[in-house]
């Protein structure tokens, strides 16, 4: 199962911060989180606004306090880090203020830490899907690097959308139950711009490992077909019951399929835009009588 | 100081519905809900006298982990009736889930008015009464979740020193709040808010608690007390992280927030 296994160390008090850690310490002491730190590092289209870049040295580090700088890891960093240990009691709690308060007390902090955050696990939300949306330009960039190496033979784009939609989907499996709540979270106003630009940047992320100049798709085009591949195959899988959701995947085989065969005729392709939009207004009515409007609070 | 609490502790509760006309309540209430405590929070309430913070912590703790053992039941649809028994049984006996609140007061007499609240109101599971002072408070470092404060702050000679006890006995990742009365900005509604604090209230102070001059000093100490920026760069100078400000009622009164960190 897809557990993730945070081994953070007791924090350590410093001089001018009780929690906030030397960056120095993050590597002296973590040598086995590598992927939680890296994927701050690739492809900062997939972040919001407020995240602001890792500071500090990353792997070329001396650890002798050469860089002055920027010594202590920043709130953000820490609140990350917070969100980050949360995630393994979502499919406990939820996406809530508990699972955050269960997730700081992990890092050694008092459960009020959690009054940092919303009340409603927005940011909860919003830090697990971008930090899907790494894992995944991660794995995209892994598989193109093998392709230029000629390791690895370069996928046909039906397969290539595939399968990338697949693995992004899979992330969600072990939180599966709770993701409709998560989903009607994510269509809050208020978080709507960021759930938006998130889920463009990875579909624009998709299309340019996809590398594709074949089809007579537009740039425009291209991004709202995908969007709504994904959208409906997320739906479909979150009522999906068959061992290893193998009706997703067929499912969604079929919309690549579809999409393909529509690039060759122009005027299909603006029906298909139309056709996405409605499909994605539909999507969202679905996701609002699945999640039961919740919320009360 | 000592004195005006004194003479003032019985009345207390009752001045100050009269001098806010009941909004005080409303105020309290949002510094629970923005505190959104859950179960297992340890709380220590300073200058917190009478004990309308404690009671509302507990209230709303209580009503958390009720919710929480209802969603629990609702999972575990298929036991049978002796272990939804047993289930009931051992959760009775946890309905705060170990939260607890400490009012730590200067004046014994407010004290003792909290206790005889309590008892009356019929809180006991969860609540301590401890005499102390807020500039030297007598527990040790890292104790604490969160650490409130409400409309006492004013009344403390050091500030900075209050704050520093307050950083001191949470632990890392604690919560300082901070709940008083602030400069209204909006010029209209500052004019009308002088008129009644200087002209309504001193009286309303003679009348209903036979003590103009307590009320007096009270209106005073509330317009020499520093404005929000400033109180918001004192509690970043302590050490607080992520510190922020809510004005309610337009700066009448203000919700400064900030975390050990």
């Amino acid at each position: 199962s897809v557990v993730r296994c945070q081994h953070y160390p007791p924090v350590r008090a410093l001089q001018a911060s009780a929690v906030l850690r030397r960056v120095s310490d993050e590597h002296k002491k973590e040598p086995f989180t590598p992927s939680s730190q890296q994927q701050f590092d690739t492809h900062p289209a997939g972040h919001q606004p407020e995240q602001e870049p890792p500071q500090g040295p990353r792997p070329s580090y001396t650890g002798q306090g050469g860089q002055e700088s920027e010594d202590y890891e920043s709130e953000e960093q820490l609140q990350r880090r917070i969100l980050t240990a949360a995630l393994e009691f979502v499919p406990e709690h939820g996406w809530t203020t508990e699972a955050i308060a269960e997730g700081a007390k992990t890092l050694g902090l008092s459960v009020a830490a959690a009054g940092m955050f919303h009340s409603d696990g927005s940011e909860l939300i919003l830090h697990f899907v971008s930090e899907c949306n790494a894992k995944l330009s991660e794995l995209l960039e892994k598989e193109q690097k093998l392709v230029q190496l000629g390791e690895a033979e370069k996928k046909p784009t039906d397969e290539f959308l595939r399968d990338a939609v697949e693995a992004r989907l899979r992330m969600l499996i072990p939180y599966i139950e709770k993701w409709p709540q998560a989903l009607s979270v994510l269509l809050l106003p208020r978080n709507i711009p960021s759930g938006l630009s998130l889920l463009t940047s990875m579909i624009d992320d998709i299309w340019h490992y996809a590398g594709d100049q074949s089809t007579d798709f537009n740039w425009y085009t291209r991004r709202a077909v995908l969007t709504g591949i994904y959208n409906t195959t997320e739906l479909v899988m979150l009522q999906d019951s068959s061992p290893d959701f193998e009706d997703t995947w067929r499912f969604l085989e079929n919309r690549v399929a579809d999409a393909m065969n529509m690039s060759s005729t122009a005027s299909q392709v603006q029906s298909t835009g139309e056709a996405v939009v409605q499909g994605l207004m539909g999507a969202a009515v679905t996701i609002r009588n699945l999640a039961g409007l919740n919320q009360r609070r | 100081v000592y004195q005006v609490f004194e003479s003032v502790a019985k009345k207390y509760d009752v001045m100050n519905d009269s001098m806010t006309l009941g909004i005080h309540r409303v105020w309290k209430d949002i510094l629970v809900h923005k505190m959104n405590p859950s179960p297992g929070t340890l709380l220590l309430d300073v200058a917190g006298g009478t004990g309308d913070i404690a009671f509302r912590f507990i209230n709303y703790v209580r009503a958390v982990r009720e919710r929480q053992l209802q969603r629990k039941l609702k999972h575990h649809q298929d036991l049978s009736w002796q272990e939804i028994f047993e289930n009931y049984q051992e959760d009775k006996s946890d309905s705060l889930g170990d939260s607890q609140v400490v009012v730590c007061d200067i004046n014994r007499e407010m004290l003792k008015v909290g206790k005889q609240k309590a008892q009356h109101l019929g809180y006991s599971k969860g609540l301590s009464w401890v005499l102390g002072n807020a500039e030297e408070l007598p527990f040790d470092d890292d104790m604490f979740d969160v650490y409130t404060i409400a409309f006492g702050i004013r009344n403390v000679t050091r500030i900075d020193l209050a704050l520093e006890e307050a950083y001191r006995v949470l632990k890392p990742g604690g919560r300082f709040l901070c709940l008083e009365f602030s400069h209204v900005s909006n010029p209209l509604l500052s004019r009308l808010y002088d008129l009644y604090s200087f002209q309504v209230i001193p009286v309303l102070g003679e009348v209903i608690a036979g003590d103009w001059k307590s009320y007096q000093y009270l209106v005073e100490s509330i317009r020499r007390f520093p404005p929000q920026e400033e109180l918001k760069a004192m509690i970043e100078d302590t050490g607080f992280f992520k510190v922020d400000y809510e004005n309610l009622n337009f700066g009448i009164v203000a919700i400064h927030s900030g975390f050990k960190l």
